[in-house]
């Protein structure tokens, strides 16, 4: 990986999105505005952005809502407090190469 | 859960975040007498729903900035320094949660800075305290009932 785009909601996510291409996604669930559930159930709705892998970092650890968002199509799901190394594991079998 | 139960598991979840995410380990030692402080407060919705509040002395807080954001201190502005402790916050919150609510789905509020708290003053919250290096945190987790409906 070479750079990392921020957005605050799920709302600009999806408008960077539309400019720029990314290779995976994190994205927290409790955001202002759009929040991750619903970010993540629009973008598998579009044709181009759907193959993008998504992890999502979350407080929140019941199973329910982690069944639920692996349900939606999220490919990895990491919950805070983690430490660095749990968030690199995660990526890199998310996307299939090392990150350095 | 018992008020007892909840303040081990604020206890168990403060620690965890603290030194995983944020690279900071408890003392043992005493509580420092309050300085200036910066307080934040996050209210959850679900089962149960109420809030959660922590208070961070002035340089405390800054160090723990510094360190989560791997910047010197002296370069932090005080928003900066406000947007990591509402984070600290809202993941302590979020992972007390996750522990005690029922089968309901919980949704946490935006984290704000405030002048003070009412939760720090309920006789039911749960309390914990944390001495630091340079400070202490002090959290306040107070349930509230009957059951809360999501919002949209």
């Amino acid at each position: 990986m070479t750079g990392c785009l921020e957005a605050s909601n799920g709302i600009e996510a999806l408008q960077i999105l539309g400019k720029e291409w990314v290779d995976a996604i994190l994205s927290d669930i409790n955001m202002p505005g759009m929040d991750g559930e619903e970010f993540l159930r629009q973008l598998k709705t579009d044709e181009l952005l759907r193959a993008i892998p998504v992890v999502i970092i979350s407080t929140d650890s019941t199973d329910h809502r982690i069944e639920r968002m692996l349900a939606l199509g999220a490919r990895g799901y990491v919950t805070k407090p983690f430490r660095p190394e749990t968030l690199r594991e995660t990526l890199e079998r998310t996307l299939g190469v090392p990150c350095e | 859960m018992s008020e007892p139960q909840l303040e081990t598991v604020l206890a168990q979840c403060t620690e965890a975040v603290l030194e995983q995410m944020f690279f900071v380990r408890a003392l043992n030692g005493p509580l420092p007498a309050p300085d200036s402080v910066l307080i934040v407060e996050v209210p959850f919705e679900g089962d149960p729903c109420g809030r959660l509040a922590l208070r961070v002395t002035a340089p405390a807080a800054r160090s723990i900035a510094a360190d989560f954001l791997g910047e010197e201190e002296c370069v932090l502005s005080e928003q900066q320094v406000g947007e990591v402790m509402c984070e600290l916050a809202n993941i302590i919150c979020g992972s007390v949660l996750s522990r005690v609510e029922s089968d309901t789905t919980f949704r946490l509020g935006s984290s704000r800075l405030t002048s003070d708290s009412e939760v720090f003053h309920s006789e039911n919250a749960a309390l914990h305290s944390v001495a630091l290096d340079n400070g202490a945190i002090l959290i306040a987790f107070d349930v509230e009932r009957p059951v809360c409906p999501l919002g949209g």
